[in-house]
């Protein structure tokens, strides 16, 4: 079943590819200039701090600037006992008071920017995940959504305070620079060439780190995927007893991923040494010329200090790089997120369904790689869905429940077009069960009722025939779902029973009962057939039994119904045999993706 | 093993290293020394006294220190690096044995041992290595800065220290006192940002099941709940940051302040023009900045590390002694056996009874969830029950030695590596043993499509059935005489799991099947069913007659096969 998802997924992409606009490729949105649309929208989202942050910093930074040529005239003052030297004293004080107090505000504008923005944009991008649904998981891996929703949404909104850094270090740098050339063009000159080489060895060292740290990434990789094949097969190695053995095959690449590892520490030193050197002797540079002037008489033992602190001051730029890179970060980050926002969200109807036997109707439907045309699937009836791999049968089964829009046509329920429901009405008439259920919910009652009474809960959990194995888990009903340990087979009947509590007229078993043994699953037919709701059945099955006892079969083949009649009918046709010849005895879940077992 | 012992083990463990550290640091901090001096020298008896030779002298010789010192910085990293990189590879042990051990210990490991969890634990031991990095050098670097300083400052004029070192130590004292709230905050931002990524992982994971429930409301105010958490976190986290200032502005410009305020007074103990600019040289050169990085470092990656490090540590839990104490023989047996997943839960196996005579061929049926598998794991000793007592030949089934018996689970492990080390696994066994062992199994093609015993085997390449296959002839080759299959045949075709049964069959020991056809209970000795908590047992024809939950299992079971 995973297999044909995948498929499904691939060839829906195919076929956009040709005439339709492009999908936006995994790294952008659709719109280039979007991203930089959000990084507006995130500022503007801000409330007061970005403005804050902008005030602080630049007034900082000028206090900053000022400070040096008011210290230098203290320092003159008191030399030579000139008259303003208190005051200039005084607005020493006043400067590094408004140091301080601008350092302090912008620390906390800074945080609370970022803090705001990014939850801003995380809200927005869980409301758009979730009113996406499906589209949202053919169009972005799960691991990528996340990596988008968290650290590329924490990215986005740190560009408010990326761009006010970029601008609060030009008061400093410009200023210095104007200073130190006022006071010697000599010592601006050699102040620039101090930048230049500082960028040049930051830049070397973003190129040698690269592909060190290539190695290293590599050596984790490999240490991880082993841990996980180790994992997997974990009950092997408790029974014999090998986990030290395994331990250390796992740690093999340790010596690799330490190699790489100093290589990469005696880059960072390097480059580190490299530029940690040059603003101090940048700054020596700059005493002894201004030294040298001095011993000329053209300058002040305050004006010296001064311009030695310009000098520093001038430096910052060479942090510029970082703040360079961390808007273009940003705006990369933003362009990610907003490819996540572009994706449209699923729209509902607001009708209602009238009473009816839950009859489903497909009029001209097709979806990618699946050509269903007219189709009936009556009311109260069970319909078993069969094909080989990759035939349909999952998209089918999506198609009538609507997890899946088609491209043409449409589907309806008791004569109503699934579009036009209310998703509260569309959810509490279908209910879905899947192979590989992923459980939501804190507890393994809220997994299965989602908030339902307890009595309903547990009835759907025997029906299910859940109820009895959920009893001897840590804490019964109450047992968290990630604390529970649930065999393959137990998560598809809590899967079910979340199925049964909810539907009220269609029920879609998606090679549900694929993990369970032939007893536990006729049991859960049973309790399907004679289930007190006349509902409508439709089960992708794998299994002759299953379709056996089906009112009806649609063969799928390529994408197409091939046949429609009951089991016996069709078991005349050695093709419908083979269908089933085909197929591996039911799995427990293997940790690790396992292509299906063709044997 | 505490944060804080793992610390202290790793810094003491090899004193030379520290030593290294110590060394370096102190010409890294040469400049720390000399700044202010030689900057007094060269104006006061150089550039002031009309001797710029004088001056350019000494300055070449403050600028000599700082290229000394980028020589020492360097030298500190990699030693730091020496220290740190064991420790990283420590830590990496440690998640791995803990993933180990844990997923054992569950017996069915929970879904969370998954991926993103393995990602997860990289991840902390990649920032716990980093963080360790950066406050092993913050703190050290603060010290030697701090001493270096004063020597330099007491060189210059005495004065100066008095002016410079009270607001500095009152700076550091407000950063100390403010240091417990501080990590506070720090440590709830960092916990809440990861119970958002978890948030995020479970949502994106969920989205075809969430839509399929029409949960998207509820699980979006919970999501939003998460994320307003975080974001309150990191707005407490910003508010203490900002206080921290504080302790900078006491012990970082206050100094400069009082330098200035008090030149009148240097001046008239002796001091010159020079000697301020030196004054101030050493609190904006040297002590500041060391006590920036100090609060950032201890603030920031000191906390990190204690959280990366917590949660590293919690994850293994304690190794269980090796199991050792030699069985008389294989015979199992099983006395008033109990056991439950939890306290509260409803025990899965019930005061079972049950003897396995050495040689015995015994199927095992019913029901999934009817505790087949909880009954193997209690026989393989990788549980043990609660009450009552599971016997490998007269010793308590998990202190028995492993080597005398053999589970090959439904899942079958393979691992990264030629086939002839996966073949023997278990067993010191020669080529001309393994070969005998492959065509008793029927894994002739097996061996082929891998590309001979040397082939690389890739485990996610290979079809389930072909992994179990590796599986049996590794169990095959073992020196056990008790062998459990428990469903390790369900990926094979009907005559393939003949085969391999057979093969068992005749291997000689005991042999339990946990049946997943019919075909393994007729092909048994005996059969053992077990159905909601009762058992029976017996041959095949006994419980048709006697066993009406048998009789139904059989009628229903697997038409399509029969």
């Amino acid at each position: 079943m995973e297999a044909e998802e995948v498929n499904t997924s691939n060839a829906q992409n195919a076929a956009v590819a040709p005439d339709a606009p492009p999908v936006p490729g995994p790294a952008d949105a659709l719109d280039p200039r979007a991203g930089d649309r959000l990084v507006a929208a995130t500022v503007r989202r801000g409330g007061p701090w970005p403005a804050v942050l902008a005030v602080a910093a630049v007034a900082g930074a000028v206090c900053e600037l000022v400070l040096p040529f008011a210290a230098g005239l203290t320092i003159d003052g008191f030399v030579t006992a000139a008259p303003g030297r208190l005051t200039w004293l005084g607005v020493c004080a006043a400067l590094v008071t408004g140091v301080v107090v601008c350092e302090a505000a912008a620390v906390w504008a800074r945080g609370a920017t970022g803090a705001h923005a990014s939850a801003w944009l995380r809200r927005t991008l869980v409301r758009s995940i979730l009113g996406a649904g499906d589209a949202m998981r053919a169009r972005f891996a799960e691991g990528d959504l996340v990596t988008r929703a968290g650290l590329n949404a924490e990215e986005t909104g740190r560009a408010p305070e990326s761009l006010v850094g970029a601008l609060a270090l030009a008061v400093p740098t410009v200023g210095g620079l104007v200073a130190l050339t006022l006071i010697d063009p000599l010592l601006t000159i050699a102040l620039v060439a101090g930048i230049a080489l500082v960028l040049l060895v930051l830049r070397a060292f973003m190129r040698a780190g690269t592909a060190i740290a290539a190695g290293y990434q590599d050596a984790q990789g490999r240490i991880a995927t082993a841990l996980l094949d180790a994992l997997s097969g974990v009950r092997t190695i408790a029974a014999a007893g090998t986990e030290q053995r395994e331990t250390a095959r796992v740690l093999a690449p340790l010596p690799a991923l330490r190699a790489c590892g100093m290589d990469l520490w005696r880059v960072t030193a390097s480059a580190g040494a490299k530029a940690g050197v040059l603003v101090p002797v940048v700054e020596v540079a700059v005493l002894a010329a201004g030294g040298l002037r001095m011993a000329a008489g053209e300058l002040t033992v305050g004006e010296l200090y001064a311009a030695a602190r310009y000098a520093v001051l001038g430096l910052a730029l060479s942090t510029v790089l970082g703040y360079a890179g961390g808007l273009a970060r940003a705006r990369s980050a933003a362009g990610r997120v907003a490819g996540v926002l572009a994706v449209p969200p699923v729209r509902h109807g607001d009708r209602t369904l009238p009473p009816g036997p839950g009859t489903v109707e497909f009029h001209g439907v097709t979806a990618p790689g699946l050509d269903v045309g007219d189709l009936v699937i009556d009311g109260g009836s069970t319909t078993a869905v069969v094909g080989r791999s990759g035939a349909g049968k999952s998209l089918l089964a999506a198609l009538a429940g609507r997890l899946t829009d088609p491209e043409r046509g449409t589907v309806t329920l008791d004569g109503v077009p699934l579009a036009d429901l209310s998703r509260a009405e569309l959810r509490h008439a279908v209910g879905f069960a899947f192979a590989r259920p992923v459980l939501v919910g804190g507890t393994v009652a809220e997994a299965i009722g989602l908030g339902a009474a307890e009595s309903a809960t547990r009835a759907a959990a025997r029906a299910a025939c859940a109820d009895e194995f959920i009893r001897r888990l840590p804490q019964g009903y109450a047992t968290p779902v990630t604390e529970a340990p649930l065999s393959g087979g137990e998560r598809q009947r809590i899967g079910l029973a979340r199925a049964f509590a909810q539907a009220n007229r269609l029920l879609v078993l998606d090679d549900a009962t694929s993990s369970l043994d032939t007893v536990t699953e006729r049991r859960v037919s049973e309790a399907l057939a004679g289930g007190t709701a006349a509902r409508t059945r439709l089960i992708v099955a794998h299994r002759p039994g299953t379709a056996a006892r089906a009112d009806d079969v649609i063969w799928l083949e390529d994408g197409r119904v091939r046949a429609r009649g009951t089991h016996r009918e069709l078991w005349a046709d050695p093709a419908y045999r083979a269908v089933f010849q085909r197929h591996s005895p039911p799995a427990e879940t293997p940790r690790t993706a396992v292509p299906e077992a063709v044997t | 093993m505490t944060p804080v012992r793992l610390l202290r083990d790793v810094l003491l463990r090899n004193p030379r290293r520290l030593a290294e550290i110590a060394g370096w640091s102190v010409l890294e901090t040469a400049p720390a020394f000399l700044v202010g001096f030689a900057v007094a020298r060269a104006i006061d008896d150089g550039f002031a006294a009309g001797r710029p030779g004088t001056g350019l002298a000494w300055l070449a010789l403050l600028g000599a220190a700082w290229v000394v010192a980028a020589v020492g910085a360097r030298q500190v990293v990699l030693a730091v690096a020496r220290i740190a990189e064991p420790l990283r590879d420590e830590l990496l042990a440690h998640v791995v044995t803990g993933a180990l051990r844990r997923a054992s210990g569950a017996f069915q490991a929970p879904a969370a041992v998954g991926s993103a969890a393995v990602a997860r634990a990289n991840l902390q031991v990649e920032l716990a290595r980093d963080a360790f990095a950066a406050v092993v050098t913050v703190v050290r670097g603060f010290a030697f800065t701090l001493v270096s300083v004063t020597l330099g400052m007491l060189t210059l004029l005495p004065q100066v220290a008095l002016l410079v070192l009270p607001p500095f130590a009152a700076g550091l004292a407000l950063f100390l006192i403010s240091l417990p709230a501080l990590a506070r905050r720090q440590r709830a931002f960092l916990l809440a940002d990861e119970r958002t990524a978890e948030e995020l992982a479970g949502l994106a994971g969920g989205l075809r099941d969430i839509a399929a429930c029409g949960a998207q409301d509820r699980i979006a105010v919970h999501a939003e709940g998460r994320v307003e958490e975080q974001s309150a976190a990191a707005r407490a986290l910003a508010r203490v940051t900002a206080a921290r200032t504080a302790a900078l502005a006491v012990g970082g410009w206050l100094p400069v302040v009082l330098v200035l305020a008090g030149t009148p007074w240097l001046l008239a103990n002796g001091a010159a023009a020079g000697v301020i600019v030196g004054a101030l040289a050493y609190v904006t050169q040297s002590l500041a900045p060391a006590l920036n990085g100090l609060v950032e470092g201890v603030a920031v990656s000191g906390v990190r590390l204690a959280v990366s490090l917590d949660r590293i540590l919690r994850s293994a839990p304690p190794a269980v002694p090796v199991a050792a104490e030699e069985p008389d023989g294989h015979a199992v047996e099983l006395r008033a056996a109990t056991f439950a997943y939890g306290p509260h839960a409803e025990p899965v196996v019930d005061r079972m009874d049950l003897l396995i005579p050495e040689g015995d061929h015994l199927a095992v049926v019913g029901p999934s969830g009817a505790g087949k598998s909880t009954l193997t794991a209690l026989i393989a000793g990788m549980l043990r029950p609660d009450a009552g007592a599971v016997l490998i030949g007269g010793v308590a089934a998990h202190r028995a030695a492993r080597p005398g018996r053999v589970l090959i689970p439904q899942e079958a492990y393979v691992f990264r590596g030629p086939l002839l080390e996966n073949f023997a696994y278990l067993a010191d066994a020669g080529r001309a043993r393994v070969e005998r062992a492959v065509a008793e199994l029927g894994a002739e093609p097996l061996v082929a499509r891998c590309g001979g015993y040397g082939g690389e085997v890739d485990p996610g390449a290979l079809p389930a059935g072909q992994r179990q296959l590796i599986a049996l002839v590794r169990a095959y080759l073992s020196p056990a005489r008790l062998v459990i299959l428990d469903e390790a045949t369900c990926h094979l075709d009907p005559a393939a799991e003949e085969r391999a049964e057979r093969a068992f069959a005749a291997r000689g020991g005991t042999l339990i099947v946990v049946a997943h056809r019919l075909s393994s209970a007729l092909r048994a000795r005996r059969v053992l069913l077990m159905d909601g908590g009762r058992t029976w047992l017996g041959t095949h024809a006994e419980l048709v007659r006697a066993a009406p939950p048998y009789a139904d299992l059989v009628g229903h079971w697997e038409p399509e096969y029969a």
